[in-house]
């Protein structure tokens, strides 16, 4: 893929791979790898929301972390646009970058430490990146949990005094500390409970606004990243198997996978009557994909070259609607028509 | 937290009568006969009177639950018998050898406690590679390691071969100048009062006896908490918001003190407190490999020679330690861990 306009990518992954050795025996003797993330290449605009979705072990979670350092990536490049310029993003430039990207996480329950306050929870990033003055940093803490829809009242309470929403809002105060640029946040509202779930999603919106921030959305529920994503990006065993915008990749899908997660979105109309595509068969596993295309054993278009040949993701319309199927031109998939779901 | 502490102590009771009532039940599987041995120090004294009276005369011939209930009268009167092994009114005897024992668990509890979580901490850091199993192979060696021998090794290095730690509490001429009227006792600890009295000679003279008891101590205890210390670090180390921290942006070495060991230490303070609460309880072995003084060895003689006085009053205070340091470190845990309510 190349970058069309330089200008406007804030993220730019290349060949992204991510591997976990299996080992075997009492030596721990190396005799495969998971290979949860397999050459995954895209860019993020600069303002945009990029939504990532998948089943739950196709490698979205491990892409993310991977992306943000918190696990080391196998290969593959990751370059940040800054004010100076590309960064590249590896071991040893992530720590100052930490202030340029951040990431909010699925669990709001877990990822906040028990012992410590909220206002240090959510001033420690910026103690660490040189805000020395404690009086400082309290009146930007102050001014976060403002910005998240808590009060200053909150501060010196610890995590286990607050509900997932609440504490969902402290991770996403925590996050916007340094003002980053990108924010990528991992199944943010996965944990919540469906009400909550809107409220923390408008507050996202609403942040992205205030802040000029650009998302790298990560989510299973399709409707969820309908709602916000300006481009979504679907995965499956560790590769992207279709990317474009998000009117063109819902109502006109390009890979019969995506048909087959989109039919499965409950429609809240009774009298419509949808064709559900039933996949048949588990997802493969990814320490072992099939040869060719690795969605073809459950696609109900494979033919024979789809089970020898793996197929690249290429722009179908010339308008950045990418897709990796070969059959891609000639299949005719249902799509589901804007607004339908949200 | 105060109505907590306050239920906590009105169970305290419970506690005593429980424990005292076991030793003399089990004492009661011991004849008359038995029991009233321990009063007689030669053959020559059972000329004038025969063992019966001298049974009837301590009260031996009483059915087990008349003996409880005279015992618990004069324990209300503050008397808690007089100890024929130690010489001495039981209850003297315990403060005599308290301040022993608190001395010696006092020194040791510090670099008990440091050591195992200095260890554990490297062990956690260096999960299963060379320096990990170097800090195990040697605690546990510590562990395994008879504290007799371990004790008794050090003896002959330090005092037989150096003479540099030798046992017992203090040298000879210390301990005159200690039992004259110049030296003032305030605490009954050695170190602390000869620093009251203005003698860094016999402060120093008590530490030199104190290193080889503690050093035997630590070294047995410090796989215990380099056990905990490592696993709950481990635990800690693949939760969540550790990866929050590495997120933030925080050095390692802030992640590990601040996030990592900081939650660790829980589980960790849990096992220091009994350990407190052993090492208060005297250590039997230690005390008696170095002649050292202390509660345990009191109690131990105590017990080889019958003495059901000096072990009842011994048990009643170690049911008494019991339930207040329990109920420090489970008012400690609501401090460090702010989750915890004491409702």
């Amino acid at each position: 893929m190349t970058i069309p306009n330089t200008g406007e990518i804030l993220l730019d992954v290349q060949g992204l791979r991510k591997y976990f050795p299996i080992t075997k025996g009492i030596f721990r003797r190396t005799v495969g790898h998971v290979k949860a993330v397999e050459n995954v290449s895209f860019q993020v605009r600069k303002g945009e929301t990029l939504g990532v979705v998948g089943e739950s072990g196709c490698g979205k979670t491990t892409m993310g972390l991977s992306i943000m350092h918190l696990i080391q990536p196998s290969q593959g490049t990751i370059r940040l646009h800054t004010d100076g310029g590309w960064t590249e993003v590896n071991a040893q430039s992530i720590r100052r970058l930490r202030d340029k990207m951040q990431i909010v996480f699925q669990d709001p329950f877990s990822s906040l430490d028990p012992r410590m306050r909220i206002r240090d929870i959510v001033a420690e990033p910026l103690q660490a990146h040189g805000m020395k003055n404690r009086r400082q940093r309290y009146e930007q803490v102050e001014k976060l949990l403002d910005a998240v829809g808590l009060g200053s009242h909150h501060m010196n309470r610890f995590p286990h005094e607050f509900s997932g929403g609440q504490r969902q809002r402290i991770g996403i105060a925590r996050a916007l500390s340094l003002n980053p640029s990108l924010v990528v946040c991992d199944e943010p509202v996965s944990a919540l409970d469906v009400s909550v779930q809107a409220q923390v999603l408008n507050l996202l919106h609403d942040l992205q606004e205030e802040f000029g921030l650009t998302y790298l959305f990560i989510a299973h529920d399709l409707s969820v990243v309908q709602h916000i994503s300006d481009r979504v990006a679907v995965m499956y065993l560790g590769r992207i198997v279709e990317m474009g915008e998000v009117d063109s990749l819902f109502s006109r899908p390009k890979h019969p996978y995506t048909e087959a997660l989109l039919s499965a979105i409950p429609d809240p109309d009774p009298d419509v009557v949808g064709e559900q595509i039933i996949l048949q068969g588990d997802v493969p596993s990814p320490a072992n994909p099939p040869p060719g295309c690795h969605f073809h054993p459950r696609c109900l278009y494979a033919q024979e070259r789809c089970r020898q040949e793996i197929p690249e993701l290429l722009d179908i319309d010339g308008q950045g609607h990418f897709a990796a199927c070969h059959y891609t031109q000639e299949l005719s998939l249902t799509g589901v028509s804007a607004g339908e779901t949200a | 937290m105060i109505t907590y502490i306050a239920r906590r102590l009105l169970f305290l009771p419970v506690v005593l009568i429980g424990v005292t009532l076991m030793i003399f039940v089990a004492m009661s599987f011991l004849s008359p006969y038995q029991l009233v041995s321990t009063y007689i120090k030669s053959p020559e004294e059972l000329k004038n009177q025969s063992l019966d009276d001298l049974v009837r005369k301590y009260g031996l011939d009483q059915p087990v639950h008349v003996r409880y209930v005279n015992w618990m009268r004069n324990l209300f009167r503050g008397d808690l018998g007089y100890s024929v092994s130690a010489n001495m009114p039981v209850a003297e005897a315990i403060a005599r050898r308290f301040p022993a024992t608190v001395e010696l668990a006092l020194f040791a509890i510090v670099p008990v406690i440091l050591g195992g979580i200095w260890l554990g901490t490297i062990s956690a850091k260096h999960y299963n590679r060379p320096l990990d199993h170097l800090s195990r192979t040697f605690a546990i060696v510590g562990w395994s390691l008879p504290d007799f021998v371990f004790g008794l090794i050090l003896l002959m290095v330090f005092y037989g071969v150096l003479g540099w730690f030798p046992p017992g509490r203090l040298s000879m001429w210390a301990d005159s100048i200690v039992l004259t009227g110049d030296f003032t006792r305030y605490t009954g600890l050695n170190t602390v009062d000869a620093l009251l009295n203005g003698r860094p000679d016999i402060f120093w003279d008590a530490v030199r006896h104190l290193i080889a008891p503690v050093m035997t101590l630590a070294y047995l205890w410090w796989a215990y908490l380099l056990r905990i210390t490592r696993s709950s670090m481990l635990e800690v180390m693949n939760k969540d918001y550790v990866r929050t921290a590495r997120a933030k942006g925080l050095t390692e070495q802030v992640v590990m003190g601040r996030h990592v060991r900081r939650n660790a230490l829980i589980p960790v303070a849990t096992v220091s407190g009994s350990m407190v609460l052993g090492l208060l309880g005297g250590v039997v072995i230690v005390e008696t490999v170095f002649d050292y003084k202390g509660l345990g060895l009191l109690t131990a003689t105590g017990a080889q020679q019958l003495d059901y006085t000096l072990v009842l009053g011994t048990t009643l205070f170690y049911g008494l330690l019991l339930v207040l340091i329990n109920l420090v470190v489970d008012v400690l845990y609501a401090v460090i861990d702010p989750r915890v309510r004491l409702e």
